[in-house]
């Protein structure tokens, strides 16, 4: 039982936390050498990793999608998707994809004289299935070594753990004021019939109540 | 267009419920208050029924109170947030 319960914990633990590693932003430090579009199908389970830009977009099985090329201070290459997550999830309401790809272009740069830009994204790369993040931001810094605060995931834990707390002292309140006196009064009745069925037994006290008696001692009553 | 309903309708729906939970719990704190205030000031119990009109004296004016009108905070802040994000992530 012990190894069904933390299997099932870990299990949410890690499907918790792979979403919102998915879903919240965050910083990469690159240096973008090129932008492309391409035709991409929709018509498999990895369609899940695409944003649906527009209403019509969920009927399509291929649209074409821009992409931002781009290369880390380490030399690994980063391809990022560009598109609108519109109003639906993640609700980043980014609209502005088109404005992006035109900022991507104009902040392109060689390894010889290199433009270093940071890149808010969300989403992962994975090659194997040709998943890409999706760049919400790019805005150029100093150099490849900044320190980027991550301000909006900082707020967004302090708000959850906010919201944790409130809804647990709710909880509590729920609790105290109308599950507690209503178990109360039903044990309080228990409690009587018990010691009812006690007094009716008195005298005619088999092995059985024994046992109990000797039972109760455990719970701290004294024998009768 | 249907994203934002579906957006719209779910986030009332979400705020509804979060506002429900938090005017029944604010009313839950301040009977209690109430309910302790009063055996503090009559330590044998006082009058059943003073104790009652009491109560219900100071719940009608928490109904007017400021705190139970913050509670509409709940649609005001969500709200905001969107279109600080819609700004955020748009502007140039």
């Amino acid at each position: 039982m012990r190894y069904v319960k933390w299997t099932l914990i870990s299990l949410t633990v890690l499907i918790v936390g792979a979403f919102l590693h998915y879903t919240l932003p965050q910083h990469d430090i690159v240096r973008i050498v090129n932008t492309y579009q391409e035709r991409q199908d929709l018509n498999d389970w990895t369609r899940i990793f695409w944003a649906t830009p527009d209403d019509q977009s969920t009927g399509l099985i291929n649209r074409d999608v821009q992409f931002i090329q781009a290369v880390k201070p380490n030399g690994k290459p980063m391809v990022y998707r560009n598109e609108d997550t519109g109003w639906n999830w993640p609700p980043y309401f980014k609209f502005d994809t088109a404005n992006l790809q035109t900022k991507a272009e104009d902040l392109k740069s060689t390894a010889e004289n290199p433009k270093w830009v940071v890149v808010t994204h969300y989403g992962w790369r994975i090659v194997f299935l040709s998943v890409f993040p999706n760049a919400i931001d790019i805005e150029p810094v100093e150099g490849p070594d900044v320190t980027i605060i991550p301000w909006f995931n900082i707020f967004f834990f302090v708000f959850l753990g906010i919201l944790f707390l409130v809804l647990r002292r709710m909880w509590l309140q729920f609790r105290e004021r109308m599950i507690d006196p209503v178990v109360e009064d039903v044990s309080d009745a228990w409690d009587r019939v018990d010691e009812r069925a006690d007094r009716v037994r008195g005298n005619a006290r088999g092995l059985w109540a024994r046992f109990r008696n000797w039972l109760d001692t455990w719970r701290g009553r004294p024998r009768i | 267009m249907i994203g934002f309903i579906r957006l719209a309708v779910l986030g009332v729906a979400g705020m509804t419920v979060m506002y429900f939970l938090l005017s029944i719990y604010s009313r839950s704190v301040e009977r209690e208050r109430l309910e302790k205030e009063w055996d503090e000031r009559h330590p044998g119990g006082g009058d059943a029924e003073a104790r009652d009109a009491y109560i219900e004296r100071g719940m009608q004016e928490y109904e007017r109170s400021l705190r139970h009108k913050l509670i509409w905070l709940v649609y005001v802040l969500p709200t905001l947030a969107v279109l600080l994000l819609i700004y955020l992530t748009n502007r140039t």
